[in-house]
């Protein structure tokens, strides 16, 4: 017992112990390992490892420091940005992190008619910038650590946008050398070396040595997909993985009685929706939007899905800590009996036919996607509304529902960079719903939102862009192109041994300050 | 024409006088009767409707308001299983309806023709006899899409293999007996003989092995739904029921017990029954 203490205090004291194998374990496996290519918070938890981004934020915000970039500037019209480089720097296969590196992999991001403009359609270049190129006009290389960007009009989230992890540079001699088969073999210049990929089972990376803020204090991280809640939560009670994230509700309780296990809460900035696609009848209708809307017990879902205390109840787009958040919105009431009256007076006093697409695997603002979908098919069901769970695998579920072939469909988002923009634009506005690579998956598209997000963009008056976001918060309220359902802090359990994993709001986190005792 | 008649009567009294004997007969029997009661007056037995959710009072443990306690939807599981009872049974009855009728015929033609036909037959059950069952119905699920109808025609075709061998073994006992020869000198047409004078004696072998076929489908079929192939939420299914309250077993075992019980309760009244009729049909118990 003595003894037992004593380890208890020696293994507790603030110094770390270097070397070890961090198993984390997740409910699904990566999309693709380039990250410029997938949109999925499971692929960009690993890709965050591998490589580095220009820019960063700070360990619990999404306060923009230092990365890759030392320091920059930008002129007084907001237009062009110039950035100083960190000297020294390798990528893993060697080659030398430099200006010309980082001009490669934004012209490959930003032209569509780039030689090595392959591997995805880069979705999220234009969810940030707008189209292909977009906002950024030019890259130059000012000299061999400098590069500017030169902007057609001012951009406000630049400079968070830049910090997100699809944003990370790439050895421009890797995707040459792999070519399509770059997102197999991820060569950056981040704490971690890719070792490894058993797809459906496994990632292995290892600590890069030579990394420019200090090698890791692991040794090898491994990055398991485990897709059943409580299987995952099994192999935590049995300690064959460290750490785990989507835990259901019941869990949480029982990790909070286990001595040997943390729970670690996520700051929140997420959402959780149900989508309608309104280029398809009956959602085309405001009426039939709004009847699903009031036939869904929101608060219900929440507390049996998510958990107490885990998540609330959403009203706007974006979660409530961010800037910009419209407390004024009243929230559409569960009231079936209107939801009936509804469909009567869109014609649809039977109801009608539909799919309900499923998310296939467990996400932090979708714990319980398969029972979520179950029980908002009964609620539909009771206001006359007869529809069918679809679901496919996670990729392909991704893909079809960015080509818009579903009807409704549950989706989420995980905020990449603490700004409005990063929601409203991404997913709310009509420049993201073109098919194939639609962030805007309902597809909702408003002349009149369109407006006001493009020049929340252009302005930096932070004050100025709030009240445009509690507007725009206002119009989707009004145009009800999703049903809202929740902003979760989601529970990270690991086993007590594990420290200084600091969950990020943005959903991933470097791992190489990360220490087992 | 009335001689035989009047002896397949004596066989089934017979056989029935000897079932009455039976002991675990009589009570697969039983347990078989409360089963199909209870699948045929669902409606009126069960105290909830099976798919009405009611998020407030989810996981209740068993009580009198809910002898077998409520699941994460808040629904009933008692009224749940009760359905559950008929679609087990009508999943059992039609799979093996059609592995019967397709079975049968091909056994009888490969038996009572035989050359390069029957060759051509047996080869092919064998390449069925080679996959294990289920993996041979996840297969066959694949093709046609998870669905709970898809999943009994795919549990009727993993079954054909063992009824065309019953049929094709008993045909060829039987095809050389005197009487059949009797009736082919009579000038009998060979459809007539096999339909009249054949199949007729292979009936006891086969009703056994459809009594016990109507287990496994129903198995198989609770497995092919636990795997998310075969019902549909909310379909009361039970094997559906096991996979979708499994992550529960710690916090809400009755979730899963009850129908985990209901599966094997079903199965094993089949089996009993199944034996008896085995123990009674059967001519080497004739003694």
């Amino acid at each position: 017992m003595y003894l037992k203490q004593w380890c208890f205090i020696i293994g507790n004291s603030a110094v770390p112990k270097k070397g070890g194998t961090l198993v984390y374990g997740r409910g699904g496996d990566s999309v693709k390992l380039d990250p410029i290519n997938v949109t999925d918070g499971e692929s960009l938890r690993v890709t965050h490892q591998i490589f580095d981004t220009l820019v960063k934020y700070r360990e619990n915000n999404t306060e923009v420091v230092p990365n890759l970039a030392t320091s920059w500037t930008v002129s007084k019209d907001q237009k062009v940005w110039t950035f100083r480089l960190r000297k020294g720097v390798k990528f893993h296969d060697g080659t030398e992190f430099d200006a010309e590196a980082v001009k490669f992999n934004f012209d490959r991001w930003m032209d569509e008619k780039n030689p090595y403009h392959f591997g995805g359609e880069f979705e999220y270049w234009g969810y940030m910038f707008g189209g292909f190129p977009g906002v950024v006009k030019s890259v130059t290389v000012v000299d061999k650590y400098t590069i500017r960007f030169t902007l057609e009009r001012p951009l406000a989230p630049f400079l968070s946008n830049l910090a997100m992890t699809p944003f990370a540079i790439a050895s421009p001699t890797a995707i040459k050398k792999y070519k399509e088969d770059f997102f197999k073999n991820p060569v950056g210049t981040g704490a971690f070396k890719f070792v490894s990929w058993t797809k459906g089972d496994k990632i292995v990376l290892e600590a890069n040595k030579n990394y420019w803020d200090g090698a890791p204090y692991l040794d090898r991280v491994i990055f398991r997909s485990i897709p059943d809640n409580s299987a995952r939560f099994m192999e935590l009670e049995a300690g064959t993985i460290d750490l785990m994230d989507v835990v259901n509700p019941e869990d949480v309780e029982r990790a909070k009685a286990n001595p040997n296990l943390q729970i670690i809460l996520r700051p929140s900035l997420n959402v959780g929706y149900l989508a309608m696609n309104m280029d398809k009848k009956p959602f085309d209708d405001i009426r039939v939007r709004l009847a699903i809307n009031y036939a869904i017990n929101k608060k219900a879902l929440v507390e049996a899905f998510y958990g107490k205390g885990l998540a609330i109840v959403a009203k706007n787009p974006i979660p409530p800590s961010l800037w910009g958040y419209n407390d004024k919105i009243e929230d559409y009431p569960y009231d079936p009996a209107k939801a009936k009256e509804l469909l009567k007076e869109a014609g649809y006093p039977n109801g009608f036919k539909t799919t309900l697409w499923a998310m296939p695997v467990p996400r932090p603002y979708n714990p319980q996607p398969r029972k979520l979908a179950e029980a908002v098919q009964s609620y539909l069901k009771a206001v006359g509304i007869d529809a069918e769970i679809v679901t496919y695998d996670w990729g392909t579920y991704l893909q079809k529902t960015e080509n818009g072939e579903h009807d409704m469909a549950f989706l989420g988002w995980i905020g990449d960079n603490g700004d409005p923009d990063n929601f409203f634009y991404v997913l709310l506005d009509k420049d993201n719903a073109v098919k194939g690579s639609a962030g805007n998956i309902a597809f909702y598209r408003s002349d009149e939102l369109h407006e006001i997000l493009i020049k929340a963009q252009t302005i930096s008056d932070k004050r100025e862009r709030a009240k445009l976001y509690e507007k725009a918060c206002e119009i989707v309220h009004r145009d009800a192109p999703w049903v809202i359902i929740a902003h979760t802090t989601p529970p990270v359990v690991a086993k007590k041994t594990v420290h200084n994993y600091k969950p990020h709001p943005t959903g991933s986190e470097p791992l190489y300050r990360v220490w087992k005792e | 024409m009335n001689e035989e008649k009047r002896y397949s009567q004596t066989l089934w009294k017979r056989a029935f006088s000897r079932f009455k004997k039976h002991k675990t007969g009589i009570v697969g029997g039983i347990l078989l009767f409360i089963f199909i009661f209870s699948a045929i007056f669902a409606e009126y037995i069960s105290p909830y409707d099976p798919i009405a959710q009611n998020l407030e009072d989810r996981l209740q443990p068993p009580s009198l308001k809910h002898p077998f306690g409520t699941d994460y939807a808040g629904r009933d599981v008692f009224s749940r299983i009760l359905y559950g009872t008929r679609i087990s049974l009508t999943v059992g009855f039609i799979s093996v309806a059609l592995a019967l009728i397709i079975g049968t015929l091909l056994g009888a033609s490969a038996g009572y023709l035989g050359g390069w036909w029957d060759i051509l037959i047996m080869r092919l059950i064998d390449i069925m006899l080679a996959f294990p069952a289920i993996l041979l119905a996840i297969g066959i699920m694949a093709i046609l899409g998870p669905k709970l109808t898809n999943a009994m025609i795919a549990v009727g075709i993993v079954a054909i293999p063992n009824y065309t061998r019953i049929i094709r073994a008993t045909i060829l006992s039987i095809k050389n007996k005197d009487f059949v020869d009797a009736a082919r000198a009579l000038g009998i047409s060979p459809i007539r003989i096999l339909f009249r004078h054949i199949l007729p004696n292979c009936l006891a072998p086969i009703i056994v092995q459809a009594t016990l076929g109507i287990a496994s489908a129903i198995l198989e079929a609770a497995g092919l739904s636990f795997l998310g192939l075969g019902a549909q939420p909310p379909t009361p299914e039970w094997g559906a029921m096991l996979s979708e309250s499994r992550q529960y077993l710690r916090y809400a075992p009755w979730t899963v017990f009850f129908p985990g019980m209901a599966i094997m309760t079903l199965v094993l009244a089949f089996n009993l029954f199944g034996d008896a009729l085995r123990d009674v049909l059967d001519p080497r118990y004739y003694r």
